[in-house]
């Protein structure tokens, strides 16, 4: 799914966070908005995903607005993933009712599960497994649905080295499955696997590099 | 499907602080019904009985203001499709030591209306005593009333409070003790289809009584609607304190769980979910607290009833149609007190509940 933002701005009060954005997503691809803490990442990646709405501005979907897409819960749930820095798993439920929360299929929760190496932690809470586990139960969460763009917000900022190289890899590997990916981090490593990187400074993206 | 009760168990604190709350709205709902709905069906069973029609002085508020002659009785009683007529005077005195005590003056042909468990019909200068006041005032043989002694000849038993807390003399004595003849005539009919028009006949026979039939007098009554919307007044207070306990609560709940229901509408969750989930959960507190109330109330009303304290004046009833009433109340109430903030929280973008909500 091919996402466009044309002039984005946005204000938290009488901060102005987003200034004249304009951005293409490609379909398919691995999208890393990198940046300093403040320069509007995560606004961008809010609105982009439909989180957020912009102060003003327009977000298209495969050339259709916002507006014309339906019911946006309904097309969240299909065609959208998010992951965010926190992994923000419901703590009343397990991990396989976390990820079974908003499943078309529930028959997809377990194979996921088996997938990215959680399975045997199904009827598990979330307080009960490791930062690592949360954030791969965060991820099939957003994976469930098998959706057409996966946006992940600082996804590794809360784990060590090795889970953030896991998380990095479990992303590769969907991208290459078909999924796209729009990942904001201040962590530099993740431009090793993106094709294409933003660069975001003071609410302006200030370069766009393709590989 | 997300378990509400696993919701509920994961907020103790606030579901109990609902829960509570809701309980103790119910409560005085059900309380304030049963108790004000007690006194009129109370007040209401005793004139039926034997009374088909009422007869009082004309155009009087309260039956205790009240007063007729009596030996229109006789007039009544001879009329045609008239059974019985009897004549009642009702007061109310302090008798040693209650500060306060309903008196009925009864002709003749009405001391059959009481079940006497003990003694005999009272003569002149002699009482008989509900059961209830009687225990109250440790079985006296005599009691003082406005300084005169009355023989206490008997006690009888009446499901009717207001009764069984009372004293029942003849009507001769209570007409000296209340300076009056008669405050209200009861009249039994052989054929209740030809009431309109006894009604008519009683009504001519003097332009200071009025008649109805029983069942009219007690619909336009003043002092049971005074009752009545009293108590629907209060309950309607009670029902709006609980919409405002639960909206309250709700809000602090929902301001609490912002991140959740942020995150379930990233994940595609409509709003209308996060509405139905909210409103299960506080049904389920409904339920529990509908329970729980139903069962506090029907014990008040049980030690209402055997205080002596209240002498049997007090006597609430909950019927399967008020618990019905206040079951619906209930559930009305928590949907309404959960439907504001569910919706506030329903119209705000996901990421600004998340943002707001904090970790």
């Amino acid at each position: 799914m091919k996402i466009q933002a044309n002039k984005i701005e946005h204000y938290y009060g009488i901060e102005h966070v987003l200034r004249n954005v304009d951005v293409t997503i490609e379909a398919g691809s691995f999208t890393a908005i990198i940046g300093e803490s403040g320069s509007g990442k995560t606004t961008l990646l809010s609105i982009l995903s439909t989180l957020l709405n912009p102060t003003s501005g327009a977000v298209m979907f495969d050339g259709k607005t916002i507006g014309a897409l339906g019911n946006i819960d309904v097309f969240r749930r299909h065609t959208i993933g998010f992951v965010f820095q926190f992994h923000y798993l419901i703590s009343y439920l397990t991990l396989r009712e976390n990820i079974a929360l908003s499943a078309l299929d529930d028959t997809a929760v377990e194979l996921l599960m088996e997938s990215l190496g959680i399975g045997r932690l199904a009827a598990r809470y979330s307080d009960e497994v490791s930062g690592g586990e949360r954030q791969r139960a965060a991820i099939a969460r957003a994976l469930v649905n098998r959706p057409a763009v996966v946006f992940a917000d600082e996804p590794t900022g809360n784990l060590d080295t090795k889970n953030a190289l896991g998380v990095y890899e479990l992303f590769k590997r969907f991208s290459q499955e078909g999924t796209g990916f729009v990942v904001a981090s201040h962590d530099k490593k993740i431009a090793e696997y993106a094709d294409t990187i933003i660069e975001m400074e003071d609410g302006k993206i200030v370069k766009i590099f393709k590989r | 499907m997300i378990t509400p009760l696993k919701a509920l168990r994961k907020n103790r604190f606030k579901t109990a602080l609902i829960f509570i709350s809701m309980s103790v709205s119910i409560t005085a709902i059900f309380l304030i019904s049963a108790i004000s709905g007690g006194v009129v069906s109370m007040y209401s069973a005793m004139l039926k009985t034997d009374g088909d029609i009422i007869v009082t002085q004309k155009g009087i508020a309260d039956t205790f203001f009240s007063d007729i002659n009596r030996s229109m009785a006789e007039e009544i009683s001879k009329m045609e499709g008239v059974r019985e007529a009897g004549a009642l005077i009702l007061g109310a005195a302090p008798v040693e030591p209650l500060p306060i005590v309903g008196i009925y003056g009864v002709s003749e042909n009405r001391f059959k209306s009481y079940t006497l468990t003990q003694g005999f019909t009272p003569k002149n200068g002699e009482v008989i005593l509900g059961s209830k006041i009687y225990e109250t005032l440790k079985h006296p043989k005599t009691i003082i009333l406005s300084k005169q002694k009355f023989v206490v000849s008997g006690v009888f038993k009446s499901r009717i409070g207001f009764e069984d807390g009372g004293v029942v003399m003849n009507v001769h004595d209570a007409g000296v003790l209340f300076h009056k003849s008669a405050s209200i005539f009861l009249v039994s009919l052989n054929d209740l289809a030809k009431s309109d028009s006894v009604v008519e006949k009683i009504n001519t026979l003097n332009p200071d009584i009025e008649a109805k039939t029983t069942d009219s007098f007690i619909d336009s009554y003043n002092q049971f609607k005074i009752i009545k919307t009293s108590s629907d007044v209060i309950g309607a207070m009670a029902f709006l304190m609980g919409i405002l306990g639960i909206v309250s609560m709700m809000s602090m709940v929902v301001n609490d769980r912002k991140t959740e229901f942020g995150i379930m509408r990233s994940i595609g969750l409509s709003s209308a979910v996060i509405i139905r989930k909210l409103l299960a959960e506080t049904l389920i507190i409904a339920l529990f607290s509908f329970a729980i109330a139903l069962g506090v109330s029907l014990g008040v009303l049980e030690l209402i009833e055997h205080a002596d304290k209240f002498q049997g004046y007090i006597n609430g009833e909950i019927t399967f149609s008020l618990a019905l009433k206040v079951f619906v109340v209930s559930i009305i109430m928590a949907m309404l007190g959960t439907l504001l903030p569910a919706i506030y929280a329903a119209r705000i973008d996901p990421m600004t509940l998340i943002q707001r909500g904090g970790s």
